[in-house]
C-alpha cells in the first residue's frame, strides 16, 4: 500500500482515537470541549496540506462545484430525514479526484449545508465523518476497485452509512453525558439503527444511480482538460 | 443598525470562542445558568419573536429529555431515591442531567446567534485570512447555490418549450428531473473550468494582490478585545485556582464557595451578558434619537436659534 496514504490515515484516525482513549483513563470532566477540539484538530492536516500545495485553480473550482452538487442534493431530499446524496457525491469525488479531494468535498459539504440545516457543536464531527469517508474511498487502489466493481461500491456505501452513523452517535453520547458512557453509547447506537439503515440505503441508491452519469462526466472533464 | 454585529468579524469570532470555551469547560451550575441566560437574551434581541418561541419550545423538550435520561444510565452518587429495574436512581445523577442539559441548550443558542451574527461574508473574511484556498472553494460553493437554482429553472423552461413535459405522470417527471440534472451537471463542470481559466487570466495566485474588504478594524474593536481578554483571563485564572470547582459525584457541593468567590462570577456574568447589553444600548440610543426628531421639528429649532 501507498505509504503517504497510511501516514495520513494515522494522523486522521489514530491520533484522535488515542487522545480519546487517554481521556477515558483519566476521566476528564471537560469532555465535550476536548472532543470538539480533537474533531477540529483532526480536520487540520488535510486542510493545511491543501493550503500548502500549489494552487491548481481548475481543480479548486471543480471541487467547489462538487460541494455545491452535494449541498443542493441535501436540500432536495431534506424532507426525508437521513436520506441524502451527500455521501454518494463525496465518494464519487474521491474516486475520481483522490483522497484529499474526497475529504475536502465531504468536510465542506457538511460545513455549508449546516448553515441551512443548523450549525452547532456537531458540525466539526460531521465534517470529519464525511471527510474521512471520502478520504478512505480515495485511496488509489480502492478507488479503482470502487470504480470498476459495482459490488464493492455497494459494500462501501453500506460501510460508509454505518461509519457515519456510529461516529455521529459518539457525539450524541458525549453531548448527553458530558463523558463517554459506553452503555449509553450502545443504547443510542441501537436506537439509531433505523437511521443507519436509511443512511446505508440512500448511499447505495445514490451511488448506483450517480456513478455512471457523474463518473462519465468527471472522466471526460479530466481527459479534456488534462486534470 | 445592529449593535453587536457591527464589530469587526475577528472580535465576534474571539467572543464566541471565549464564551463557548467557558460554557463547555466549566461545569459549574451558576456559570451555566449565566451562559444560558446570556445566550437566550441575545438570541431574543436578534431573532424574530415567533422563531425564538418555537426554538425555545423545541429545546425545552430536548432539555427535559437529556435531563431525565441521565439517571437511567448513570448510577453514581450517594443519595439513592428509588430503584428502577434493580438499578439505583440517584439525586446526584438527576441534578447532573439538568446541568449537562443546561450546557447543551446554552451551546446551541450560542451557535444559533453565531450563525445570525457571523454571516457567510464575515465567515469567509475570517477564514480567508487563515486558510485562503479552502475559503475560496467555500465561497465559490456559496455562490454556486443560487446560480444552480437559476440554471435549473432555465433548463426546465427550455425543456417545457420543447414540449417535453406534456403529461403529468410520475415517470415523466422523474425522467425530466434526470434530464435536467444531467444538463446541469455538464454545464456546471464545464463552466467551472471556464471560470478557473478566467480567474487565472486575471492573475489569481500572483503575489502582491490586494483584496477588497468591507471590514475596518476600529478603535472600539481594539477596546473591546482588551476588555474581552481581561475578562477571559480573570475567569481562566479563577478556574485554574479551583474557585469554580463543583462536584456532582458522589455528593453535590454546596454554594459556600460560590458566595466566597462571587467577584469572579461577576466576570462570567459580564462576559455572557455583553452582546445583549450592546444590543440594548444601540436600541435605547435609537429610540432616544427618534424621540428627539419628533419632539423638536427643524422649524422650531430654527426659531429658537
Amino acid at each position: 500500500m501507498n505509504k503517504t496514504f497510511i501516514n495520513k490515515l494515522i494522523v486522521l484516525g489514530v491520533i484522535p482515537v488515542l487522545v480519546l482513549s487517554g481521556l477515558f483513563v483519566f476521566q476528564d470532566r471537560s469532555f465535550i470541549l476536548i472532543s470538539l477540539l480533537i474533531a477540529v484538530l483532526a480536520l487540520l492536516p488535510i486542510f493545511l496540506s491543501f493550503e500548502k500545495k500549489e494552487a491548481n485553480i481548475r481543480r479548486m473550482v471543480t471541487l467547489a462545484t462538487l460541494v455545491t452538487l452535494s449541498v443542493v442534493g441535501r436540500f432536495i431530499f431534506a424532507a426525508i430525514p437521513g436520506f441524502q446524496p451527500v455521501t454518494a457525491i463525496v465518494v464519487i469525488s474521491a474516486i475520481f479526484f483522490g483522497s484529499e479531494a474526497g475529504f475536502m468535498v465531504g468536510a465542506l459539504s457538511a460545513l455549508i449545508s449546516n448553515i441551512y440545516f443548523g450549525q452547532g457543536p456537531w458540525t466539526p464531527f460531521q465534517m470529519f465523518a464525511w471527510g474521512l469517508i471520502g478520504f478512505i474511498a480515495g485511496h488509489p487502489k480502492w478507488s479503482l476497485r470502487l470504480k470498476e466493481n459495482r459490488l464493492h461500491l455497494v459494500l462501501y456505501g453500506v460501510f460508509a452509512g454505518m461509519m457515519y452513523s456510529l461516529m455521529m452517535d459518539v457525539w450524541t453520547v458525549m453531548s448527553l453525558d458530558g463523558t463517554f458512557n459506553f452503555s449509553r453509547y450502545v443504547t443510542i447506537a441501537a436506537l439509531a439503527l433505523p437511521f443507519m439503515a436509511v443512511y446505508a440505503v440512500s448511499n447505495v441508491v445514490f451511488l448506483l444511480l450517480a456513478i455512471k452519469p457523474v463518473g462519465e462526466k468527471l472522466e471526460r472533464l479530466k481527459t479534456k482538460y488534462g486534470m | 443598525m445592529r449593535g453587536f454585529a457591527t464589530f469587526h468579524p475577528f472580535v465576534l469570532f474571539l467572543y464566541y470562542a471565549m464564551v463557548l470555551i467557558i460554557t463547555m469547560l466549566m461545569l459549574h451550575p451558576v456559570i451555566l445558568v449565566l451562559s444560558l441566560f446570556g445566550s437566550l437574551l441575545f438570541f431574543l434581541t436578534i431573532a424574530p419573536l415567533r422563531q425564538f418561541l418555537l426554538d425555545l419550545g423545541f429545546y425545552f423538550l430536548m432539555f427535559l429529555l437529556v435531563a431525565i435520561t441521565n439517571p437511567l444510565f448513570v448510577h453514581k452518587g450517594e443519595t439513592i431515591l428509588f430503584f428502577l429495574n434493580d438499578d439505583p436512581v440517584t439525586l446526584e445523577a438527576i441534578i447532573y442531567g439538568f446541568v449537562i442539559a443546561t450546557m447543551l441548550v446554552a451551546v446551541i443558542f450560542w451557535s444559533k446567534s453565531f450563525s445570525e451574527i457571523l454571516t457567510t461574508d464575515k465567515f469567509l473574511y475570517v477564514f480567508g485570512k487563515v486558510v485562503p484556498k479552502s475559503a475560496l472553494v467555500l465561497s465559490m460553493a456559496f455562490q454556486f447555490i443560487p446560480l444552480f437554482k437559476r440554471q435549473i429553472k432555465k433548463v426546465h423552461e427550455a425543456q417545457k418549450t420543447l414540449g417535453l413535459y406534456t403529461s403529468n405522470s410520475i415517470t415523466d417527471r422523474i425522467l425530466g428531473g434526470i434530464r435536467v440534472f444531467n444538463s446541469i451537471l455538464t454545464w456546471s463542470l464545464e463552466s467551472s473550468i471556464h471560470r478557473a481559466d478566467a480567474m487565472k487570466a486575471r492573475g489569481y495566485g500572483l503575489p502582491k494582490r490586494s483584496n477588497f474588504s468591507l471590514y475596518k478594524f476600529e478603535k472600539r474593536d481594539l477596546g473591546i478585545i482588551g476588555a474581552l481578554f481581561v475578562m477571559f483571563f480573570v475567569i481562566i485564572f479563577a478556574y485554574i485556582k479551583q474557585y469554580f470547582a463543583f462536584n456532582y459525584y458522589p455528593a453535590i457541593s454546596d454554594f459556600t464557595d460560590t458566595k466566597q468567590y462571587f467577584f469572579y462570577f461577576l466576570f462570567v456574568f459580564m462576559l455572557t451578558i455583553l452582546p445583549f447589553m450592546m444590543e440594548m444600548k444601540e436600541n435605547l440610543l435609537w429610540t432616544f434619537l427618534k424621540r428627539k426628531i419628533s419632539a423638536s421639528p427643524i422649524r422650531n429649532k430654527k426659531n429658537v436659534s
